[in-house]
């Protein structure tokens, strides 16, 4: 399952606030798992247990996976096997807010059922053919929003969320998307896409998140937001979509084409049509995608 | 002509696309780099000075790729055009070729096509 989506189950479930999300995606490359977070999605362990372990580790004061074998609860085997197993990016999303109080274990636990029955998956692991298919996800993802998304909205998006995987990194999380009928621009960039349909696209996001997304995207360090950090925001909206209009040309008759790249640094856009909001929470900011629907 | 006596026309609105073909171009050879950031200025830039390969992007500002191969085509009908873009859908391909372009390559820049187009149309 994705992390990607994690966050964004849990926040439109009513787990978690924004609040306590953003904190905890921000420190996510920084976090530490837990043997016991592990043994927990491994099945080796129920929170109960867990909760036992912790409390003779305060009578006890020995390391949680050596009291887990003292009393049975974990082989020798079963410790080194979790100890060398890579947590997927949504487990250590929950190790955070386990370790901010958020959660407990019980809880995590129920989630996590909840949530991989909901998911269907079994495997620790993702394999490449998961990866790629987004598209269910994104059917669910845009149920949540408070307005219908056209179906070539939804192929976009799962172009999109597979690009965003691809060059900048997976270790993001959506939000639910809103509708919107103006926005605060800092750094922002936009282009059309003309057609049988008509729709603006605009990525923006702040300096700091720029800056970070910039090094991403090109593989190089920057200290400021120059022409090459927009650049890099320019070229990533700019390949997504000559990217989609190929693929939505493959799809139908339909020829689509884009236009040149619009700035709009620091302003105030007013929305005159149907226009949606996505964040997209990376452990270095939000990037927020915005499309606007100017004619179906 | 070796790849360092050549002269190569690098033409997208992204400098970021330019110097990704600019780095690349280095890894083999030392040619003359002439850039342009929308189509108004390749046409200037390959009248003036005439390059032996150019990579040109078809989204850009002040006149599109298209109306700049027609041109440069127009005034050199020898001129070595690559087009670099994302846009790849069959009539942009159709259309590029129709007017003149030599080649297509699909962004993202991808370092072995560029470096064969620069073998192919400069290491002769």
């Amino acid at each position: 399952m994705f992390n990607q989506f994690f966050g964004n189950y849990l926040f439109s479930n009513g787990h978690i606030t924004k609040e306590q999300l953003l904190p905890a995606l921000a420190r996510q490359s920084k976090a530490m798992m837990h043997v016991s977070t592990l043994a927990l999605y491994s099945g080796y362990m129920s929170a109960q247990e867990i909760q036992h372990v912790i409390e003779l580790q305060e009578e006890e004061g020995k390391k949680f996976s050596e009291l887990a074998i003292k009393y049975g609860y974990l082989t020798q085997h079963q410790v080194m096997e979790l100890l060398n197993t890579k947590a997927p990016d949504f487990l250590i999303l929950g190790q955070i807010l386990i370790n901010d109080g958020v959660f407990t274990y019980a809880e995590l636990e129920n989630i996590l059922t909840d949530y991989r029955s909901q998911a269907e998956f079994l495997d620790f692991e993702l394999n490449d053919e998961n990866r790629n298919d987004f598209h269910r996800l994104v059917e669910d993802f845009s149920i949540i929003s408070e307005a219908a998304i056209p179906e070539f909205g939804k192929s976009y998006l799962e172009l999109l969320f597979n690009n965003f995987v691809r060059y900048i990194g997976d270790d993001f999380s959506t939000l639910p998307p809103s509708l919107c009928t103006e926005f605060a621009t800092e750094c922002c960039v936009s282009q059309t896409i003309e057609g049988h349909y008509v729709v603006n696209t605009y990525f923006n996001m702040d300096e700091a998140t720029a800056l970070a997304f910039a090094e991403r995207y090109s593989g190089e360090p920057y200290h400021e937001v120059d022409e090459y950090v927009m650049a890099s925001i320019e070229d990533l909206l700019n390949l997504h979509n000559g990217l989609f209009i190929v693929n939505a040309s493959n799809d139908s008759l339909n020829e689509l084409s884009i236009g040149v790249i619009g700035h709009h640094p620091n302003t105030i856009i007013n929305f005159e049509n149907v226009t949606y909001l996505f964040p997209i929470c990376y452990p270095f900011g939000i990037i927020y995608f915005i499309m606007e629907i100017i004619s179906l | 002509m070796s790849i360092d006596e050549g002269k190569v026309l690098i033409c997208d609105d992204s400098i970021l696309a330019r110097k990704q073909i600019k780095d690349i171009i280095s890894i083999v050879g030392n040619p003359t780099i002439l850039e342009a950031s929308d189509g108004e200025g390749a046409i200037e830039m390959y009248k003036a000075h005439k390059p032996d390969l150019v990579f040109l992007d078809i989204v850009m500002p002040k006149k599109d790729g298209n109306i700049a191969i027609e041109e440069i085509m127009a005034y050199d009908k020898d001129a070595v055009i690559i087009i670099v873009s994302s846009v790849g859908t069959h009539s942009q391909l159709k259309c590029a070729l129709e007017a003149g372009a030599t080649d297509f390559i699909q962004k993202p820049i991808n370092k072995i096509q560029i470096i064969d187009a620069l073998n192919k149309y400069l290491g002769r």
